[in-house]
């Protein structure tokens, strides 16, 4: 399961299309969680809506106020576990992690900001789930966007 | 959420995009010369709905249509432009969008009835090559991600400051998020025609409210200066990276440009 996950690689066709017309772009009305990355430094944030029927992830949706590698990263990550169940989610999420190294300083903190949405918002669902009222789940990021590119 | 207004907002993009795409230099003044319009009555409109107690929010449902020729896309305006009719009341404010849409549905027409005007549109191609020029790839590469990164922000900075706009009292910041707003105007105006020409247009993507319901004006400008600052260096990197002097020139001029936005903002702190 997701031993061929993608990450964007330069600008190929794929990351075009990615970046022309973004999947799983936008909100869910009445999600089963909402999760934020936000880089307080910036400003930039990803969000995160995901609508769940029992542990499958029946949509998911996001938007972000950030770069376009963030963007063709939340695209493709969407696009890979959407229809699939929490548990892949997980699994995919951690290959994505694994992979991490390979990018740029910033590609990586763009990367991880997606992620860390995505954990976000099944955490803020875990809480509902729980009786909490949270209206979503932040995290605040550790590393800044602006990290310098030759880091 | 105000539906005329997420109507008239699309209804904008729609003539907007069509006029980046189509290459006659007449239709797309025209066309860009009717988005402003539509521009100004999505104005008019939400000063309205603020003033009636209702409020309205910058979401989308529609896509850019990736149409084949020049009478595919005005045909389409023509169905878009008299949809919206449908939901126009009887103020004076609609009185004005109705009959400014007449003459637009009317010029639109005209167009139609020359074959002429037809021709293919080779903005959605994804060719990615910038008219005449041989860039190289690396340097064709580091102009569609500029594209794209500016385009959307350029967007992003209208919508922002258009909804600060209508929400100030504040004389000063009126008139900077004026100018703020015309500059990110002509840059969305200069990058889109910039990514038909290389075959790769596509609509920003929505904003996020989270983006344009601004809680600390402060903290928002002091970020806005800061990614100033980081399109002013995107513009010198591609400039440095892109020998070709035309270009060069252009993104020097941006990036002289967003200096200027940088004392403007300051006039907001």
């Amino acid at each position: 399961m997701y031993e061929d996950v993608k990450m964007p690689e330069g600008m190929n066709p794929e990351v075009l299309e990615h970046l022309m017309a973004p999947k799983n772009y936008g909100k869910i009305e009445d999600p089963s969680g909402v999760g934020v990355a936000m880089d307080e430094q910036t400003g930039e944030y990803v969000i995160f809506y995901i609508q769940t029927d029992g542990e499958i992830i029946e949509d998911l949706k996001f938007a972000t106020n950030g770069c376009q590698d963030t963007v063709v990263v939340g695209s493709m990550f969407s696009a890979m576990v959407k229809g699939d169940n929490i548990q892949n989610g997980k699994k995919a999420l951690a290959k994505m992690e694994l992979k991490l190294g390979g990018l740029t300083p910033k590609q990586r903190v763009c990367t991880d900001m997606v992620l860390e949405a995505f954990v976000a918002s099944l955490i803020n669902r875990e809480h509902l789930l729980n009786g909490e009222n949270e209206e979503m789940h932040i995290i605040k990021m550790k590393e800044s966007c602006e990290v310098e590119e030759n880091e | 959420m105000n539906k005329l207004y997420q109507a008239k907002h699309e209804l904008w993009l729609d003539i907007l995009f069509a006029s980046f795409a189509i290459n006659d230099k007449q239709i797309k003044r025209d066309l860009y010369n009717f988005s402003t319009i539509e521009f100004r009555h999505m104005k008019w409109l939400g000063d309205k709905v603020l003033k009636d107690g209702d409020d309205y929010n910058y979401d989308r449902t529609k896509m850019l249509h990736k149409r084949e020729s020049v009478f595919d896309i005005l045909r389409y305006l023509i169905v878009e432009l008299k949809k919206i009719s449908a939901l126009y009341g009887e103020d004076i404010l609609n009185a004005r969008m109705i009959t400014d849409e007449d003459y637009m549905i009317h010029h639109i027409a005209a167009l139609l009835d020359n074959r002429a005007n037809d021709a293919q549109i080779t903005a959605f191609n994804m060719a990615r090559k910038y008219a005449d020029k041989n860039l190289p790839q690396e340097q064709t590469d580091a102009l569609t991600i500029f594209l794209f990164e500016e385009s959307y922000k350029e967007y992003e900075l209208i919508l922002v400051y258009a909804y600060m706009q209508a929400r100030t009292t504040n004389l000063t910041h009126f008139n900077v998020f004026q100018d703020l707003i015309d500059e990110s105007h002509f840059h969305l105006q200069s990058f889109g025609e910039m990514m038909a020409k290389m075959g790769i247009l596509a609509l920003p993507r929505e904003l996020h409210s989270m983006t344009y319901i601004v809680k600390d004006i402060e903290k928002f400008v002091i970020d806005g200066i800061a990614e100033e600052e980081g399109a002013k260096e995107m513009c010198k990197t591609l400039s440095d990276a892109i020998h070709d002097d035309e270009l060069k020139r252009f993104f020097d001029f941006v990036n002289y440009q967003e200096s200027y936005h940088i004392e403007l903002m300051k006039k907001l702190l």
